[in-house]
């Protein structure tokens, strides 16, 4: 642990010529690309039917799609002349399925009498849509038909923007909250610990299936994080423990974590399957107006409930005899060892505290939007995004910049970036923070060797 | 049981197409993770970068597939740059960390609505391979025709797939085993024993990783190409994080820092992992129940078979870190 943590810049200014050129170069190409944009066509042999898909896309308090089906809607398939091929009525996973003689032409229409109540189309899901020959990729060809809230009421920008605010502060806490264990890790071991993101898919998973089984989100909860807890005390003591006394190398172990994440993430998908599911209790909550923001009761109190643990975590490590120890350890490992404290003993401690509050941020997550097979993955790269640029290794840095990332992906929205990108604007944080300060907002320049 | 099948399946994937372009993109991976020991954990995004170069020039730019390997060396040239300058200085983690997120931030720009029109968003790209394809027609290789004996049957189009990508294993592989002989891979290796052993002989390591990284990247945009040539097709979906990790998994099951290895791994990865799949889906013709517990049933076996090649990973890196033609001392280095 004595190697320099961040390495030598001989000539800072070249790299950062070169990203932006990078940088040029990408956005000129793309920028090209569509102004040369033309549509594709190609006809092909064989064709058989054209499979009709209606899913709910109401959206939860942060913006994600539900996409649960709507059963029950009758829908019209037309060929090109106008006759009639079929009408048929979705079944109970939302979908219909009309044989066509041929790959051709033909419109897909949609009875919007027949939604339910209370649903309406999408604003941008038409109901009548074209099926042309060209766009049979295979012999099914989908089609999909997506219901939202009729959104009757347009929001002001003032109040848009606090609620992205809002949702951006609740995401910046549980990231921030995952993200300790990921940081404190990195800083005491050395170890990029690419499983970290299914810590937490597996604190919300253990919630799930109690919750499933009927035991109460509130006492499901504290079990799930305790079994995240004993899941990073086992990962430490029977898998990183012993991989560091036979002196595997971190390159290796790194790799090790790969594999790990792989492995517990098909499990997950294996027992779980592929879609998200909502917890049983406190679903189905309508918002309450406070202020200029709408939030659910059950939102308020994740977002309460994780301030909080935060504020403790930071209280702990400031104040207490572990605390202090904890962050000794991750500042240099052999001074802290030689000043007596047993180093072991405190990874062991981090193992332990960043897997249970993994699984809290897991199961708020779950809470927050729903549970998939998937969650923590996709919030893997937003932590490291976080601990970066709170500075790698330190523990205050996790807390700072995990929020600061959650806050930043959420509010990207408000400036143009698409939903399904809002990821992106992390990536570019992470870059940026890279070139001009690499060692994060809270990390220590002296750590530059 | 047909254990004959499951067999000549595994044999067949062995020297399929997948195991084909696997082995390209190790073959750059290992230029960057086993030479150099830059950590590219977004080899993914190079290969899309290949593919996506190939797969646009037809169907949205309206010029010759051709044009489709510049496009793609550029891409994948600027993703280079683009990763390797905030990060090259930096310890070996920071690397990683902008590589897997670049390769997946890649992905989704791809697949967006907002894209849709340069990219095709989730349906992706097509009708881009004909001029192709008719090379091979053209040498004789007749698309529905079989060729060939034994197991070893394939049809004209397959064929001509297998020969293309096959042939650039082989040239990459010897280009990278000749410069790997060379002085400059005599640097690279260096810098992945002792970086500041280099930088006191006068190199600007920081120079030679980028071009480790580049060119690595480049031969991965190679394997994306032949991706979407063979396919005929390029799906956002094909480049996912796991891609990534199932190279790496082949070339360090092959062994690290070794021309072969990074060649015969991947074959190895996809021959076990057909193996693998064909026999669980002989065992589990009915559901497996314990009780009401269903354990395992026959649409979960895709699934299943991935996350052992996941504990194979694990496995193989604490018991065999070398791979099977490695040299474990290549495999020691620390990242910096």
């Amino acid at each position: 642990m004595t190697q320099p943590v961040v390495g030598t810049s001989n000539h800072p200014t070249c790299g950062r010529r070169i990203v932006i050129v990078a940088f040029g170069l990408f956005l000129g190409l793309f920028g090209a690309l569509g102004a040369l944009l033309t549509p594709p066509g190609m006809a092909s042999a064989e064709g058989e039917s054209i499979q009709v898909q209606v899913k709910d896309q109401r959206r939860t308090a942060s913006g994600r799609a539900d996409n649960q089906p709507v059963a029950g809607v009758s829908v019209t398939v037309v060929d090109a002349s106008g006759v009639e091929i079929a009408s048929v009525v979705t079944d109970e996973n939302g979908v219909a399925l009309v044989a066509v003689p041929a790959k051709a032409d033909y419109v897909v229409k949609i009875d919007v009498d027949t939604l339910p109540d209370g649903l309406a189309l999408s604003a941008d899901t038409p109901a009548e849509q074209t099926v042309t020959q060209d766009s049979f990729v295979t012999s099914k060809r989908i089609v999909n038909f997506f219901t939202g809230e009729s959104q009757s009421e347009e929001l002001s920008d003032a109040e848009r923007i606090s609620q992205r605010f809002a949702d951006g502060i609740r995401l910046g806490l549980i990231i921030a909250m995952c993200s300790v264990g990921l940081s404190l890790i990195f800083g005491t071991t050395g170890l990029t610990n690419f499983a970290h993101g299914e810590m937490v898919t597996f604190g919300a998973m253990i919630a799930y299936f109690l919750n499933d089984r009927g035991i109460h989100i509130l006492l499901a909860a504290p079990i799930a994080i305790a079994a995240g807890g004993l899941f990073g005390y086992s990962l430490d003591r029977f898998g990183f423990a012993r991989f560091r006394a036979r002196g595997i190398g971190l390159i290796s172990q790194m790799v090790i974590t790969l594999g790990m994440s792989i492995a517990l993430k098909n499990l997950f998908l294996w027992r779980f399957g592929g879609r998200d599911k909502p917890y049983l209790d406190y679903t189905n909550q309508v918002g309450s107006k406070i202020g200029p923001i709408t939030i659910t009761q059950r939102d308020l109190i994740v977002t309460i409930l994780a301030a909080v643990v935060l504020v403790s975590v930071a209280l702990t490590l400031q104040y207490t005899r572990l605390g202090k120890a904890t962050r000794a350890v991750s500042d240099n490992i052999d001074l802290a060892s030689s000043t007596g404290i047993d180093s072991a003993k405190v990874i062991r401690l981090i193992w332990i505290v960043g897997g249970a509050l993994a699984a809290m941020g897991g199961v708020f997550r779950g809470l927050d939007e729903q549970v998939s097979w998937d969650m923590g993955t996709s919030l893997l790269f937003l932590m490291f995004a976080g601990i970066t640029l709170g500075g790698l290794g330190s523990a205050y840095g996790a807390l700072v910049g995990g929020f600061v990332v959650g806050l930043l992906v959420e509010t990207s929205t408000l400036v143009g970036v698409p939903t399904e990108l809002k990821a992106a604007p992390a990536l570019v944080i992470l870059i940026l923070i890279l070139l001009v300060r690499p060692q994060g907002i809270l990390g220590r320049a002296q750590r530059v060797g | 049981m047909d254990i004959g099948a499951v067999l000549e399946n595994a044999i067949l994937q062995f020297i399929g197409l997948n195991a084909c372009y696997y082995a390209i993109a190790a073959i750059g991976l290992n230029v960057q993770f086993g030479y150099t020991g830059l950590l590219n954990f977004g080899q993914a995004g190079f290969m899309a970068a290949g593919a996506y170069g190939v797969g646009m020039t037809v169907s949205i730019m309206s010029i010759s597939v051709w044009w489709g390997i510049g496009l793609g060396l550029l891409y994948s040239v600027a993703l280079g740059l683009l990763m390797g300058a905030p990060t090259l200085r930096l310890r070996a983690d920071y690397l990683a960390i902008v590589t897997i997120a670049s390769a997946e931030i890649v992905r989704l720009v791809v697949r967006s609505v907002k894209f849709k029109g340069q990219f095709g968003g989730t349906d992706g790209l097509r009708n881009f391979a004909q001029a192709f394809q008719q090379v091979g027609i053209d040498l004789g290789l007749q698309p529905a025709q079989d060729y060939g004996w034994w197991i070893f049957t394939f049809s004209g189009r397959n064929l001509w797939n297998l020969i293309v990508g096959w042939s650039l294993v082989a040239i990459f592989g010897v280009i990278v085993w000749r410069l790997m002989k060379s002085p400059w891979g005599r640097v690279l290796k260096a810098i992945r024993e002792d970086e500041d052993a280099v930088r006191s002989l006068g190199k600007s390591v920081f120079s030679y990783k980028m071009q480790a990284l580049v060119f690595g990247g480049v031969i991965g945009a190679f394997a994306g190409m032949m991706l979407a040539l063979g396919n005929a097709s390029v799906q956002p979906d094909n480049f996912s994080r796991d891609l990534t990790f199932f190279v790496l998994t082949g070339l360090v099951l092959g062994g690290v820092a070794k021309v072969t290895g990074s060649i015969v791994g991947p074959m190895l990865f996809w021959g076990f992992y057909s193996f693998l799949d064909g026999l669980l889906r002989e065992l589990v013709d009915k559901p497996v129940r314990i009780g009401d517990f269903t354990l395992l049933q026959s649409t979960d076996i895709g699934v299943v078979v991935f996350m052992i090649m996941g504990i194979l990973l694990v496995l193989l890196m604490v018991y065999r870190p070398q791979g099977l033609f490695g040299n474990r001392k290549e495999m020691a280095f620390e990242g910096r």
